[in-house]
């Protein structure tokens, strides 16, 4: 018969989309969603660096580990104090395989004056660098994840330990959990671009001055670097020095909306990106202006890490300290530094330009020609990639009031500078005056600044916090302009900084498999208690005994 | 792996009813259109409890407490369940069946339906997850509380409607008996939703008045068939 065949046939394949459709209800029922943070994956000059794997899908181990276990298909969950190092680098020269590393940072990191006791003091901070330092220079061939030890964590954590301790080590058929990171393939970010962003406080020209005023350049890089990108926040290094620009470029437009009070110089603010990578950034921005404007600049003073210094800061030059230059400015800092309580030490260094490191942002001003100075809290040049602002660098490592010192500190010596008051006991800024520096803007924009991410190449360039930075800049200067650039060819990063892992309860296959046993047995026992009541013993037996005579029974 | 545990909850949840008919004198007598007729009822009963819970109930809130007017028309609807039972035994011709096996197929297949509209689509979404939970082993032991449940409803109705002469002392008792079972699912749900009890609770509850209604019933039905 056609027709039936016809609609058998359509029924069925209505059936099969139906099924098809069934199939295609996709299941997000995880019982925890956890944002966890990669570490960095970049490529440096053509060496693959960091992480190079997004992708996590292994059942959950934690320390301490049983003697002889395999981790290469289990992922290590580990706070971040319980990890000891040695056993990380031993994985990392052995070309060991881990399944995946997820590491608990604490929730209050750098959890300073408090119940901490002395000896506690920055422990969790130092380890974290020292981590930091060993993962960023490294190759990790497995996914490495950070996320924050919070009561969930702790639990699971919990959980994991107790059925690690029944002795045998995570896998398919022991249950617990499992850590799952969806992720494609990390891409390459395509060329990723710097934002420096200037502006100018225009000084006031005399009649008939023909030429062009001299240019004071307050400098400071506000991008950074660490081992996970979307945790690097970079509150000290350099949050720390930004803010103190924006500060600096506020009062100073208040002097120089005044006629009377504008100085015979121009002031010329630069945010500029790319600290962490020789200041790239800064010589790009550099290059970027015409020589007149170069050469115009009188002195540079660059601005990092002054976020948490008490009473020393130094002063880094590359030019000796006899050099008329920077004996002047050293004069003027440290007669300010007197009054102020505080004592500037100078550090001189010489730059090398056969050497690519460019260690302090002045040294690109050096190259240049432009007599230029650092003022930081660091005593010592760091090193590559480090003290730009890495995971330990939060919030609660700069203060506002060391951010309010430096700022005073530029600003009285640049005032006294500007409007040659050398040598005279004035307050330009004095607390209670129209001109006072402002605590509470300080504040807000290093909370700002400590909560927002800012490795350049994740930065795009219509980023809202750079508009943001463009807008205040341009609210106290003018000409305010943003100079995009791309990074040095040097680096190469890879996208996927943030995730969601999802953390399952797993039942191993050995519970399915006793299910199963224990399912049989219920239906069988079932059956055979059905049959006894309903038809008898002999019946039941039957069944078993001669099948096919039933059937013929039956029939 | 979570395939093979969809397909233990399912074994579990629908396992049952199969085992049931092809272990009792059911299969024997070809009782299967019986229960699919039953099963139809079961739908069109559930949609018309539907319209009635959506006509007469407000929306629950989630911290709703237990609401006894709310409940009172929620039992008044549930007794739609009784009427269709009422209707797939009595207003349907049957072949030719004898009560006993008429009881079983009708409720075997009024269970199976419930069990199908009730737990197929949860377990397909859930059970298949990477996650385990045990959620669906009990909703598999629950679907097996209430074959039995249904089935002893089923044949208390049988003795109310089929059967004419049953002793007078026992009639009380065969009303009080169905009362309760039809009530049951409003009982639970007080269970769980005034008293708290967790899952595991509710379903060692619903296991267990089962198997003891099961037993009163088969008493109840045992008794009657005693010739007076």
């Amino acid at each position: 018969m056609p027709p039936s065949g016809e609609v058998l046939a359509s029924v069925s394949s209505a059936l099969a989309v139906l099924l098809l459709l069934l199939a295609c209800v996709e299941l997000g029922d995880a019982a925890a969603a956890v944002g966890v943070y990669r570490l960095i994956q970049y490529d440096l000059a053509g060496a693959p660096l960091g992480s190079r794997a997004a992708a996590l899908n292994h059942h959950a181990a934690a320390l301490p580990l049983p003697a002889g276990a395999d981790l290469s298909r289990s992922a290590l969950v580990a706070p971040l104090l319980d990890l000891p190092l040695s056993f990380l680098r031993e994985y990392l020269a052995e070309k060991k395989h881990l399944g995946g590393l997820l590491i608990l940072l604490p929730t209050n990191l750098g959890a300073k004056n408090g119940e901490v006791s002395s000896d506690d003091k920055g422990q969790p901070k130092s380890v974290l660098a020292e981590l930091e330092k060993l993962l960023v220079h490294e190759e990790v061939p497995f996914p490495v994840y950070f996320a924050f030890h919070d009561d969930n964590m702790e639990n699971l954590l919990a959980d994991i330990r107790k059925i690690a301790s029944s002795g045998q080590p995570a896998s398919a058929s022991t249950g617990g959990y499992k850590l799952i990171v969806p992720s494609a393939e990390p891409k390459k970010v395509s060329s990723p671009t710097i934002s420096n962003i200037q502006g100018w406080l225009p000084g006031l020209k005399g009649e008939g001055d023909a030429e062009q005023l001299p240019t004071i350049a307050i400098v400071a890089n506000y991008d950074t670097f660490g081992a996970a990108p979307a945790l690097s926040v970079g509150s000290d290094s350099n949050g720390s020095g930004a803010v103190a620009l924006l500060e600096i470029s506020r009062i100073f437009s208040r002097l120089y909306s005044n006629p009377k009070t504008r100085g015979k110089f121009n002031l010329l603010f630069g945010l500029t990106s790319g600290g962490p990578y020789n200041y790239n950034g800064t010589s790009k921005w550099l290059r970027s202006f015409d020589q007149r404007v170069r050469e115009s600049i009188d002195y540079a003073i660059c601005l990092n890490s002054v976020g948490s210094w008490s009473s020393d800061l130094w002063m880094h030059v590359s030019k000796p300290p006899e050099n008329p230059y920077i004996k002047q400015i050293f004069e003027d800092f440290s007669d300010v530094s007197k009054e102020m309580g505080i004592s500037v030490g100078i550090k001189h260094k010489k730059i090398n330009v056969s050497n690519s490191r460019v260690a302090w942002e002045h040294e690109q001003f050096s190259r240049f020609r432009v007599t230029a100075l650092t003022l930081s809290e660091l005593s010592t040049p760091p090193e590559f990639l480090e003290s730009a602002g890495g995971l330990a660098d939060t919030r609660e490592s700069a203060d506002v009031e060391s951010v309010m010192k430096t700022v005073r500190l530029v600003s009285e010596s640049l005032a006294r500078h500007i409007y040659g008051l050398r040598g005279r006991n004035i307050d330009v800024f004095a607390e209670d005056s129209s001109l006072a520096i402002s605590p509470h803007y300080i504040r807000s924009w290093l909370d700002l600044f400590s909560r927002t991410p800012r490795v350049a190449p994740f930065l795009q360039k219509n980023d809202p916090f750079i508009a943001a930075l463009k807008k205040e800049l341009s609210e106290h200067t003018a000409d305010v302009h943003v100079q995009n650039d791309v990074l040095d060819g040097m680096f190469t990063f890879y996208d996927a900084t943030k995730s969601t892992l999802n953390v399952y309860q797993v039942a191993s296959v050995t519970f399915d498999l006793l299910f199963l046993l224990v399912l049989g047995s219920y239906l069988i026992v079932l059956f055979s208690f059905l049959v006894i009541t309903t038809r008898g013993l002999d019946d039941l037996i039957n069944i078993f005994r001669r099948p096919p005579s039933r059937k013929v029974k039956g029939a | 792996m979570t395939v093979f545990h969809f397909l233990n909850c399912a074994v579990l949840t629908f396992g049952p009813h199969v085992v049931y008919y092809s272990a009792t004198p059911l299969s024997e007598y070809d009782t299967i259109g019986t229960s699919v007729k039953a099963a139809v009822v079961y739908l069109g009963a559930a949609l018309v409890k539907l319209v009635c819970l959506a006509t007469f109930l407000k929306v629950p809130d989630a911290n709703d407490s237990f609401d006894p007017y709310q409940e009172l028309m929620k039992i008044l609807i549930g007794f739609i369940d009784v009427a269709g039972l009422y209707f797939a035994m009595t207003q349907l011709t049957h072949r030719n069946i004898s009560q006993n096996h008429k009881f079983q197929a009708v409720g075997l297949g009024w269970a199976f339906a419930d069990s199908v509209l009730h737990r197929l689509a949860p377990l397909w979404i859930g059970a298949r997850g990477l996650e385990f939970t045990w959620e669906y082993i009990f909703q598999g032991v629950e679907a097996n509380a209430n074959l039995v449940m249904t089935l002893s409803l089923a044949a208390l109705g049988s003795l109310m409607w089929l059967r004419k002469n049953k002793p007078k002392t026992l009639i009380p008792i065969i009303y009080a008996c169905a009362l309760l079972l039809a009530t049951m699912p409003s009982i639970t749900s007080y269970l769980r939703r005034s008293l708290e009890w967790q899952t595991p609770k509710v379903v060692g509850f619903e296991l267990f008045s089962s198997l003891i209604m099961a037993f009163i019933s088969w008493q109840l039905f045992s008794a009657c068939q005693r010739p007076m």
